[in-house]
């Protein structure tokens, strides 16, 4: 389906000149600059599980849920659901948040993992990113989507935990997700950071222009930075997962919650045995044509530097299992059509 | 009822977990922190503790620490004033620490890990004779426990019943064993509180020229206790722990990696000589008192494999149990024992069989670890393993051996090893050479199938823990020379097939290739290092050093 790159020897980032490129050996310089901060940084003990009670504990108030977890239904984010309400004895609210692509599946473990916990559980569905998320498509295959959706969302969850008065924001982000310094929560696409310096820019570029164009979305952020900043100064809250301070692998936790909850792997998804809405599979496509990976790349790859994956199984789990007829199933939804695949 | 117990702020970091009695999870802080005998608070080994027993810092019904804080403050108060002005510099480097950390644990357990629960403080001396009685497999035992000093206490004798534990005569600071043996060491030129083991080795060298001396300093009643003269030494002073008259009486110090002297030699077996003669008092004294005829004993004093051996041997015991974790990490199992039986009046419900109660590793993370390191290795069934391990020793090969949990306690046991033939007459060199880089006069271990271990060693009962040190049999001492001392005794572990099957397999195994049912077994780290806990630990030790083979789990790597 894609253009063959070559891939970096270490981890499974590919050449993607100005910001990613290969030496003679074959090496990234993402994995050169890693290995050379790795010697120069001050040994760092990795964030614990006491650190995550010591945090809980201080921003433990005594409004009526504890915190807001963001479950989308999908392995991480249930687990952390189920972390918060058994492993922690606190009060979650669950929500979870239809942009309106999210599958049958997903949805129905969100309920019944907050069903079987007891903990209450506040859906947001809604259309209103339909017409942004079509135009994106059609003519800004360059913007990611998931980037769009997520600033959304973030800014949703920031509002819910204010409404809420809710000071803990947990969601299911791995360690291939969370930034260097997890456990204080800056949840930043790491506009610093050169595998994400295109998609970010083309992200920002785009909405600049298209909220300027379109009335209809003029008070939608611009950035994620934006949402934040805004969101401190209503309301004071802490992000964190669990899975940056718990040593359970994701085999661990998605067997646990399947025991536990009866959740349900989907049917398709991308990456292989992970839950993500139907949009997803259109921004992982534009992704891989236009820069040749993706967000997942990028996180898996951080993943292979810390130790916790191999090159083989990120490249497994990379590998695109998703045809053009799904691909246009989703994108018919868009009023789109690949044809080009 | 779950209970985490917590030893720090000294030296030899470690936190343990009591599970309804039972010790699910017990751990040294150095072996994640990977710095050797760290005193820092355990925060890597009771997160740890708490995720292996399969519980959350919110079930935790108490925490549990080795000692008294304030009693041993104020000790360290007094004995700083008696001491001016030579305990100016001293006080003034040790006061931060107690004003941070040492004495605020309630702070500390809120700031670390978010408790603010239930907390014992159970007397230094008392979490010692707990982690050797409650732990052993006895009824009822005499207990013995010896060390530098914790509050004041510095040696103890009891008794231990069900489940009651008894302390009825104290030794007090400046009167300690502990520290003689740590003042020598250092005099000796090597580093207190983790040199001590090469004093022991040192001392097969040496004739006790000096055992009047000793005997002259330090006065012996016939229970065993004694009054050591002060003037020899300066436990408070910040520059050393022996002063110029005992420079006067036994000589220069040595310098550390400076020449070994045979007078060196013979202060190292005098003071061994003497340890040995205070300690069987002590235990005939206990026994006499107790009427038991079992010891448990614990303390640093007894990691000295060589007196034990003479304390069963001779103080009319039938047998004996050292706690493995006989040094400060061990009082973080005994005080959650002593709050589990004694403060809770539990029964109690554990004996400690076996030491693996530290970290494991998954087949993926061992996988993960050879892959990520560019190592070459192969997966293969158990059988084919040990197999192959077996057959590599002997041929002289030399193997990191890393399998199942990490013991508790200095040595290891056979979990995280590096293993050879006690045959060849060079090993020692050898593994001197290519990897341990270990003073020459240390010896090395056997580690020996249980049930053949009297065929080889004059030992009538079991040494799981490597803490006897019997003397080898005159007709065995040509054909194991790796681990043969040079006064004639051995290290010895013996091995049960039923607490570590795998590893007896594979010494079982090479019994049947060589014809000796016992392998060579030294820690699985370089010089200077704690002993390997996570696969990308053993794999950086397996790359960096002279390891020819390397067994993680199931998994097996050679070097070409």
């Amino acid at each position: 389906m894609f253009q063959d790159r070559k891939i970096c020897k270490r981890c499974v980032m590919p050449e993607s000149k100005p910001d990613i490129r290969l030496n003679e050996e074959g090496v990234c310089n993402l994995c050169l600059e890693y290995e050379k901060n790795k010697g120069r940084q001050k040994k760092q003990r990795p964030p614990l599980e006491s650190d995550l009670t010591a945090l809980l504990k201080k921003y433990r108030t005594k409004g009526e849920y504890d915190c807001l977890v963001m479950c989308s239904g999908g392995k991480d984010s249930t687990a952390a659901l189920y972390f918060m309400k058994k492993r922690y004895k606190l009060n979650p609210l669950a929500f979870t948040f239809d942009n309106g692509f999210e599958t049958e599946e997903a949805l129905e473990n969100a309920r019944s993992a907050s069903e079987k916990l007891g903990a209450d559980h506040l859906l947001f569905k809604t259309d209103k990113m339909k017409k942004m998320f079509a135009d994106a498509v059609k003519r800004h295959p360059e913007v990611v989507l998931c980037h769009l959706c997520s600033i959304w969302y973030m800014d949703l969850t920031f509002r819910m935990a204010e409404r809420f008065d809710i000071p803990v924001i947990v969601a299911g982000w791995t360690r291939g997700q969370s930034t260097e310094r997890a456990g204080v929560a800056e949840y930043r696409y790491g506009k610093d950071r050169r595998e994400f310096t295109g998609m970010g820019e083309a992200t920002r570029r785009f909405l600049k222009e298209y909220t300027r164009e379109n009335p209809g979305y003029r008070d939608f952020p611009k950035s994620i930075e934006e949402v934040i900043k805004k969101a401190r100064k209503r309301h004071r809250t802490v992000e964190i997962s669990p899975h940056w301070f718990l040593p359970y692998s994701e085999e661990e936790y998605t067997d646990l919650i399947t025991k536990e909850l009866g959740w349900k792997a989907p049917e398709n998804s991308y990456p292989a045995k992970s839950t993500n809405c139907g949009l997803n599979f259109l921004s992982v496509y534009n992704s891989m044509k236009h820069y040749g990976y993706t967000h997942y790349h990028v996180e898996m790859s951080k993943m292979i530097r810390a130790g916790l994956m191999t090159r083989d199984e990120a490249l497994e789990s990379l590998a695109i299992n998703f045809d053009k007829e799904l691909l246009n199933f989703w994108a018919a939804k868009l009023g789109h059509r690949f044809e080009e695949i | 009822m779950n209970l985490l117990g917590i030893s720090c702020f000294y030296h030899d970091s470690a936190a343990s977990l009591l599970k309804d009695g039972k010790i699910a999870a017990a751990v040294q802080e150095e072996r994640f922190s990977r710095e050797k005998n760290t005193s820092a608070f355990p925060i890597n080994a009771v997160n740890y503790c708490v995720q292996a027993g399969g519980i959350s810092f919110e079930d935790l019904d108490a925490v549990v620490f080795h000692e008294k804080p304030f009693l041993k403050f104020a000790r360290v108060v007094s004995e700083h004033i008696r001491s001016y002005p030579f305990s100016f510099t001293n006080f003034m480097r040790t006061m931060p620490h107690w004003l941070s950390d040492r004495l605020s644990l309630p702070i500390i357990l809120e700031k670390e890990i978010g408790y603010t629960g239930k907390i014992f403080f159970v007397k230094h001396h008392l979490s010692h004779a707990a982690a050797a009685f409650l732990a052993s497999p006895f009824d009822e035992a005499a207990i013995m426990t010896v060390d530098g000093v914790g509050e004041w206490a510095t040696a103890t004798v009891g008794k231990g019943a069900g489940g009651k534990v008894e302390i009825f005569g104290e030794l007090r600071y400046p009167d300690s064993l502990g520290l003689l043996y740590t003042a020598v060491t250092s005099y000796l030129g090597f580093e207190a509180n983790g040199g001590e083991g090469k004093v022991m080795g040192l001392a097969g060298y040496g004739e006790p020229v000096y055992l009047d001396k000793f005997r002259e300093i330090v006065k012996i009643a016939e229970d065993g206790s004694f009054k050591l003269d002060e003037s020899y030494f300066g436990f408070n002073r910040a520059s050393r722990m022996f002063s110029r008259k005992f420079l006067r009486t036994f000589g220069p110090a040595r310098r550390r990696e400076r020449e070994i002297e045979k007078r060196h030699e013979d202060i190292a077996a005098s003071l061994q000589i003497f340890l040995e003669e205070v300690l069987l008092k002590m235990a005939v004294f206990v026994r006499n008192k107790t009427g038991c005829r079992r010891l448990c004993a614990a303390g640093g004093v007894f990691l000295n494999c060589v007196a034990n051996a003479r304390i069963l041997a001779e103080a009319g015991f039938e047998d004996i149990f050292v706690q493995p974790a006989s040094g400060d990490s061990g009082g973080a199992l005994g005080a959650a024992l002593y709050a589990d039986n004694v403060l809770y009046g539990e029964p109690r419900r554990y004996e400690m069989e076996h030491a693996y109660l530290g970290p494991e590793f998954s087949r993926s993370e061992i996988y993960r670890a050879l892959v990520n390191n560019d190592i070459a290795y192969e997966e293969l069934p158990e059988e084919e393993i040990i197999r192959r391990t077996a057959a590599a020793l002997s041929e002289g090969k030399i193997a990191g051996w890393f399998r199942g949990r990490t013991e508790l306690g200095p040595r290891a046991l056979g979990n995280r090893s590096i293993l050879a033939d006690p045959t060849d007459p060079a090993m020692k060199d050898i593994l001197n050479r290519k990897i341990k880089h270990r003073e020459p006069f240390r010896p090395f271990a056997p580690s020996v199938l249980e049930e053949e271990a009297e065929d080889y060693f004059e030992l009538k009962v079991r040494s799981p823990f490597m803490l006897l040190a019997p003397r080898v049999k005159k007709e065995k001492k040509n054909t194991i020379p790796a681990v043969t001392h040079v006064d004639g005794t051995a290290r010895v572990q013996t091995v049960s097939r039923r607490t570590n099957p795998s590893y007896w397999r594979l010494i079982d195994r090479f019994r049947s290739v060589k014809g000796v049912p016992m392998l060579l077994n030294t820690s699985f780290n370089l010089r200077g290092e704690p002993i390997v806990n996570s696969p990308h630990d053993a794999v950086s030790c397996f790359r960096s050093s002279g390891l020819d083979l390397l067994v993680m789990g199931d998994f097996i790597a050679e070097k070409r």
